[in-house]
């Protein structure tokens, strides 16, 4: 979800009427999806919600929604197209290493400071999130009477050529621009492993870009004494590319500038970009209603498209439409229905409670759980909430335990966070130690889910809920936490059974498996000193765990 | 002896007797007593003789002489005990007082009825726990029947499912954690696969024009830990639902956020689906808003356009809160098509969220989320129980 700035001021200007803020901020910005997350003097910081929408991450784009209800423009906008006669050709020889290109020219732009910042942010929203962080989308624009066409987008060899990369001085080849260059350092790896690096090169031999790092210093600075620019957009895909283009010379030609095609010239193909066509569709009017609940007319789905930007004509039971060429996001009549309801305003829409007669249920083991927890809390046990996340240490080495296989997250935030537990004791512990200085004896108990390796298993791994209580503090033993857990297995009807057991986090000759039915569902000990040590935990413990899913009947 | 003979000289006679033929002492031949062995060491007597000299006495042999009547428990020392007392103020109400009826003739000091009594800790429920466990309860008067789905998911259910793109922003790793261990899991059945895939690749049978990108099996494979609740929605929906349905789900969710007063390690998702072939947008809305008075205790709401990619219309609620103003309290939408058909539902489905440790710290009157689960025994034995 990206964030953008724009000037109130611009923004109004560009809708051509005056939109009080309070009317902005409780109503328009909803048309375009967002919400004014903060007001600073003249700039509004906005929270654009889609991710599928980049036309709506500059001012230009945001004023394109709100002239369709508070200016005069309505229905599709419209952008004339002229040649340029500029050439692009790609190399066939970049199939593998960044296989397109679309282009297009843009003239006669007044390039303010709000046009500038504008730019320089819709093209950083739009490759950064539109273009999954330039993998899919680089954009490059460029002073277009500083380049010599045609152009040439081919490969070169790491080493193979030197520029002046942006921002710097000396000329540096793409290798040491991807090891010394601030913008190599952060998108370098999306070059790695490739014997040969993308470039646009001019007719004169001059470098435009290096993409997807950076432009050159020379040709692709755009400054306040720009008039025309060279826009092109390089990737993989052109369900990306297409779009991508078409935003950003759209967003242009709102300030006045004049759109005009390149030709790009494909080894098997030409492609003439920017083709800034409307694109066709259509709805019926019982789908519309069906989906939204209200009983919309005909004509007035219409005039509700017409604000949000189409072209809508009745055709019998169903609408004829025309979408600008920038949005690629209607992928089915469900998504221009969306945009029917935006445009009739949700706020009127009036909520309908529905009244479907159903059975509400929970499952087995929360049930289950609920009841073994005020069980607990009788006994005079404070329950505690816990992370399931954890880490080794805590789960093997504190416990006394050689170190085990459990469920492991590759990206970690903190080596704190790096496993899931697959017992509950260690959690009660870890509680314990970080309330040494609190009034004793403590008793707590934690009912909570762990993560056990299971092969057989569709997600390789089950989910275990546990129930572990431990008490710390002085004169309170072995004999105590057995009388709590007899006195929960009575509270429950259960018949249990309590067998020695070897288990290194216990004092030996003080542990026992907790079997039920024969099985074993259970450990109830008290906690090693050297365990303790360990935790730094200065009182005498005793714990038992208890595997629910194996004692529920 | 002949037996007359006995009888007179013997008081309780027929007592004696019976007790001399239970013990073999004695035989009866022809109208004569005869001894058949002297009695040696008896019992009775001998407690007899202890009750009599105040010695300790034997349980099993007390309960005989009690049975016999030959003793019987005396008052006299509680009321020589109790009589102590007569006149004078007295702390404790002893059971001397009370049976004898002695504490008419007493005084009982009056206490210090002001002063605290000594600090106690009831066992209580962990107070977010108890918070969810009320959410539960209400979700299940409204009708809601409980999902349940795996900690650790493949990407299939907690993405593709979804109609999610495989290389969709929302799926990039700095938004999501993945697993080192175990990697891999395994795809639902040939039938479901396939329709996802071509849901993401052409639209399929959805009506719909697709992401259009060749779909990976190998990646919607991979296992991750739950990042929404909504992969468990996803399940539902393909192991079959009734109609008209309505589920829920309250499950621990994780993300790799960095750690701050608003974002944890781990959080709790609630959400919900609601089949019906008479769903539409407006009854979304609805629902909504009954959520927001009947969990939050709202005033009014208000409702924004939002985005899910797996929801078209989408919408954000935000609740006006008595105390705390207005806040995001929910997210929903109608499932995308490219979801539902897939899945094998062809009814509308509505799905909603509720932001429910941002309500839950509302409740509970914290300010930083980290203190849902608060490791301080102080802070959670002080916590009020909420109703």
């Amino acid at each position: 979800m990206p964030t953008i700035e724009v000037n109130y001021e611009d923004l109004q200007m560009l809708v051509g009427e005056h939109v009080p803020l309070d009317v902005l901020q409780d109503e328009g910005i909803m048309y375009a999806k967002g919400e004014v997350d903060e007001i600073e003097g003249e700039v509004l910081k906005l929270d654009m919600k889609d991710t599928n929408r980049p036309d709506h991450w500059s001012v230009e784009g945001v004023a394109r929604e709100l002239q369709g209800r508070y200016g005069h423009k309505k229905g599709v906008p419209t952008y004339d197209v002229k040649p340029s006669g500029l050439v692009v050709k790609v190399d066939r020889k970049l199939k593998c290493i960044r296989p397109y290109t679309v282009c297009a020219v843009v003239k006669n732009i007044n390039i303010s400071h709000e046009v500038l910042s504008q730019m320089i942010q819709l093209q950083e929203k739009v490759s950064m999130t539109f273009g999954r962080n330039r993998k899919e989308v680089a954009i490059g624009v460029y002073d277009l009477h500083k380049i010599k066409g045609p152009i040439e987008f081919t490969s070169v060899k790491p080493g193979g050529i030197r520029f002046v990369p942006l921002e710097f001085e000396k000329p540096m080849t793409p290798a040491e621009i991807l090891k010394k260059h601030p913008k190599g350092l952060e998108h370098g790896h999306l070059l790695s492993g490739l014997k040969e690096y993308p470039i646009f090169i001019d007719s004169s031999g001059e470098v435009l870009s290096l993409p997807p790092i950076i432009n050159s210093n020379h040709t692709g600075k755009v400054s306040y004494s720009t008039k025309d620019v060279f826009i092109e957009c390089s990737g993989f895909d052109m369900k990306f590319l297409l779009p991508a283009l078409n935003t950003i010379v759209a967003a242009l030609a709102d300030r006045g500038g004049e759109i005009r095609s390149v030709r790009v010239e494909y080894h098997d193909k030409v492609r003439h970009t920017p083709d800034m066509s409307p694109k066709k569709s259509s709805i019926s009017v019982d789908y519309v209603n069906k989906v939204s609940g209200l009983k919309l007319s005909r004509g007035k789905i219409c005039e509700l498209l017409e604000e949000a930007r189409y072209d809508a004509k009745p055709k019998g039971k169903s609408i004829g439409l025309l979408y600008p060429a920038y949005r690629q996001d209607i992928m089915h009549p469900r998504d221009v229905v969306e945009d029917i309801i935006i445009s009739y305003g949700y706020n009127r829409i009036k909520p309908v409670a529905p009244k479907l007669h159903t059975i509400g249920s929970e499952t087995e083991i929360e049930k289950f759980s609920s009841s073994v927890a005020e069980v607990m809390a009788g006994l005079g046990f404070q329950e505690t909430l816990s992370y399931i996340l954890t880490n080794k240490a805590s789960l093997f080495g504190k416990m006394n335990l050689p170190e085990g296989d459990v469920a492991e997250i590759e990206n970690i935030v903190s080596s704190n966070w790096s496993v899931f537990r697959n017992w509950l004791i260690p959690s009660n512990l870890e509680f314990l130690s970080k309330n040494k200085h609190r009034e004793y004896p403590q008793q707590i108990f934690e009912v909570g889910d762990v993560v056990i390796l299971e092969q057989k298993k569709e997600t390789k791994t089950s989910d275990g809920r546990r129930m572990s209580a431990s008490v710390c503090g002085l004169n309170i033993g072995y004999e105590y936490m057995a009388s709590m857990l007899d006195a929960l297995f009575s509270a429950f009807g259960m018949e249990y059974e309590l067998v020695a057991a070897k288990h290194p986090t216990f004092i030996p000759g003080r542990a026992a498996e907790i079997r039920f039915s024969g099985k074993p569902v259970g450990i109830i000990g008290e906690i090693h000193p050297a365990v303790l040590n360990r935790w730094e935990i200065e009182n005498p413990v005793v714990s038992f765990e208890i595997d629910l899913r194996r004692i529920m009947v | 002896m002949a037996m007359s003979e006995v009888r007179k000289k013997t008081p309780d006679f027929s007592i004696a007797l019976s007790w001399a033929k239970k013990h073999g002492w004695v035989a009866i031949d022809k109208g004569k007593l005869v001894v058949v062995k002297k009695p040696g060491k008896i019992d009775e007597r001998d407690a007899l003789k202890g009750v009599e000299s105040g010695q300790a006495v034997g349980d099993k042999v007390l309960r005989i002489l009690l049975g016999r009547n030959l003793v019987f428990k005396e008052r006299e020392d509680s009321r020589k005990k109790a009589m102590k007392f007569i006149g004078k103020e007295v702390t404790t109400l002893s059971p001397e007082l009370i049976k004898t009826g002695m504490w008419k003739k007493v005084k009982l000091k009056p206490y210090n009825v002001g002063a605290r009594g000594e600090k106690k800790y009831p066992g209580k429920r962990q107070p977010y726990n108890r918070f969810l466990m009320q959410v539960r309860e209400k979700l299940v008067q409204l009708g809601f029947a409980e999902m349940s789905g795996p900690i650790i998911e493949t990407e299939f259910w907690n993405f593709d499912a979804l109609f999610q793109a495989q290389n969709h922003p929302s799926r990039d790793w700095t938004q999501t954690y993945t697993l080192k261990k175990p990697r891999t899991g395994s795809l639902p059945p040939k039938n479901v696969v396939e329709k996802v895939k071509a849901a993401h690749e052409n639209g399929g049978r959805t009506g719909s024009t697709g992401w259009g990108y060749k779909w990976d099996p190998a990646k919607a494979a991979q296992l991750m830990p739950r990042a929404h609740g909504t992969a468990c929605s996803a399940r539902q929906l393909s192991k079959g639902v009734n109609v008209p349905g309505k589920y829920f789900a309250i499950k621990r969710c994780f993300r790799p956020d960095v750690i701050d007063a608003t974002h944890g390690v781990e959080f709790n998702q609630c959400e919900g689906i609601i089949i019906d072939e008479s769903m539409t947008f407006d009854k979304m809305l609805g629902m909504l808003k009954l959520f927001a008075t009947e969990l939050a205790g709202a005033e009014d709401v208000r409702f924004y356009p939002d985005y899910y990619p797996f929801t078209e219309p989408s919408v954000q609620l935000s609740a006006k809160h008595p105390e705390l103003g207005w806040i995001e309290f929910a997210g929903a939408g109608i499932f995308r098509p490219e979801m539902t058909e897939p899945l094998g539902v062809k009814q509308p489905v509505l799905a909603w969220g509720l932001g429910i440790d941002r309500l839950a710290m509302c409740k509970l009157g914290i300010s930083d989320i980290r203190h849902l689960f608060s490791q301080d025994i102080d802070w959670l034995r002080r916590q009020k129980v909420t109703v």
